[in-house]
């Protein structure tokens, strides 16, 4: 059982489409957590600064540099452990049914509501598991993250 | 010997017939070749033939008899085929096989020749009758539809795999086209999202807000289309439920229940973008109204198919309708009366004390 995460949450962002990123940011930040991060590449994620410790971190599958988003979950699982990573894709069938080791999905377009709703069940799930909000529809959680709880 | 002879020989088939036996006269004159050979003899000669036989194979009848009938055979007659027939002999069983055979002009035949042994009282086989019979043009048929089956089934193969070659290309550009669609649709809502945070007028950025919900809206509805396996239907009671939870969810207000009795109601994709969007209308404003002052509450979805009329209902057991800003007014009001004529639906508030309850009903297909 992994220890549970504290409120607000220290989030990283790796999506190339510097639009969307800086919306991202911004909703993160609505919700309470905070962003400590943002890379559109895996060589950007590689590049973070050693004592970066993201709790929850949003990946995009496409991104810069012809890298993608499979490798940014593995290496950050590898890295930071305990770190819950999320697919943010408008492509959620790329997605093995393993989730590669992450944690569940944001299928794009995805809407305010959506993030935020996806966002509290997360924080919940992490830092004071089980949720009590229900799955929102704007988010898949992976089987592995909902057999923490259940 | 002479053909009028014939009958000599076929005296030795059984000595207890006279010349003037039917049986053997039927076999002389019958036009299926016929010969009888003797297992008695070294290497089982013929000791019979008839004249349909001579005519067949073009050999004279000195020609024939004394003779094994392996002298028919030649260099593309089916080896495995006279092994066959040689087991058979053998074993003193009868036997019918297809023969590629040939006559003394170097010319083919096919044969359908059918052996069979003639036994004595005693039960020994004393004799080997065999009938042919010239079945060339069947067998010729028989390959002619073959190579005909052969050709056609390269060719449906052929097509096949073009137009599964087409399909993948075609499969290939949808997923591209949506790509792309949701990408910009997620780009669209984000730059909406970040000119609502740089005006610091708020009644501007409620306006920025609602119109980010439809835009929200029209995302949603794509997303689901393209998730599902039939692009072309759309469940609108799954929709409803997914819209309610996500604007209960992200107002962050853990007092509002959500009770949902939801039936599968799939329509025609052309109708899933305006009854998405009448449905944004009511919820979004169901949100905003019915539990304005801080109340807690529930809101309540109810859809159903009954025959070709779906039913979705709102309800909440907030303020109720006789608030002055219980329903939509403006953008929102003509969006939802204008919609609802292009689908053919009809909205109903209705006063639910406690609360207000709104009924959305329209035919599934025209």
């Amino acid at each position: 059982m992994p220890t549970h995460l504290q409120a607000p949450l220290s989030v990283l962002i790796v999506e190339d489409e510097a639009l969307l990123a800086m919306d991202m940011e911004a909703m993160v930040e609505d919700a309470g957590h905070r962003v400590i991060g943002e890379a559109t590449s895996l060589f950007d994620v590689e590049d973070l600064a050693g004592d970066l410790r993201p709790d929850l971190a949003f990946v995009d599958i496409q991104l810069a540099r012809g890298t993608n988003g499979l490798d940014v979950c593995a290496f950050i699982r590898k890295r930071w452990t305990d770190a819950i990573v999320i697919f943010v894709t408008a492509n959620p069938l790329k997605i093995p049914t393993d989730y590669a080791g992450g944690h569940g999905v944001i299928p794009k377009p995805f809407s305010r509501n959506g993030l935020i709703s996806a966002m509290r069940y997360i924080e919940e799930g992490v830092c004071d598991p089980p949720p009590v909000s229900p799955q929102p529809a704007s988010f898949i959680a992976a089987p592995a993250f909902l057999a923490r709880w259940s | 010997m002479k053909q009028r002879d014939d009958w000599h020989l076929t005296e030795m088939l059984d000595y207890d017939h006279g010349r003037a036996d039917p049986f053997a006269a039927a076999v002389r004159a019958t036009r299926m070749p016929m010969v009888i050979t003797d297992p008695a003899q070294d290497d089982n000669p013929i000791v019979f033939c008839n004249e349909a036989f001579q005519q067949l194979t073009g050999y004279d009848r000195d020609e024939i008899i004394g003779r094994n009938c392996r002298f028919l055979q030649g260099a593309d007659t089916d080896r495995d085929e006279v092994a066959k027939v040689r087991a058979a002999v053998e074993a003193q069983t009868d036997i019918a096989v297809d023969l590629l055979n040939y006559r003394k002009d170097g010319t083919t035949f096919w044969n359908a020749l059918y052996l069979s042994p003639v036994r004595n009282d005693a039960g020994e086989v004393v004799f080997f009758f065999a009938s042919q019979l010239d079945v060339t043009e069947r067998v010729q048929a028989q390959r002619i539809i073959a190579e005909q089956k052969v050709a056609v089934e390269r060719e449906v193969a052929a097509r096949t795999g073009d137009l599964k070659a087409a399909l993948e290309a075609k499969t290939l550009l949808l997923h591209e086209v949506d790509h792309r669609v949701k990408n910009n649709l997620t780009m669209i809502g984000s730059l909406l999202r970040l000119q609502a945070r740089s005006i610091p007028d708020p009644a501007i950025t409620a306006r920025l807000e609602t119109m980010l919900e439809r835009v929200d809206a029209l995302a949603t509805v794509h997303r689901r289309l393209y998730q599902s396996d039939d692009v072309t239907r759309f469940d609108v009671g799954a929709f409803a439920e997914n819209l309610i939870s996500d604007v209960v969810g992200a107002s962050g207000r853990h007092d509002i229940e959500i009770d949902t009795r939801i039936a599968m109601i799939e329509v025609p994709s052309s109708k899933a973008t305006p009854l998405g969007l009448i449905l944004n209308e009511i919820a979004t404003n169901a949100i905003k109204h019915a539990f304005s002052d801080g109340r807690a509450g529930t809101i309540t979805v109810r859809a159903a198919l009954d025959g070709n009329d779906a039913i979705i209902e709102i309800s909440d057991d907030g303020k109720g309708l006789p608030e002055d800003d219980a329903r939509p007014d403006g953008i929102g009001k003509t969006l939802i009366s204008r919609l609802a004529r292009q689908v053919r639906a009809t909205v109903l508030w209705s006063d639910a004390a406690p609360g207000a309850c709104v009924t959305l009903s329209f035919p599934v297909n025209d």
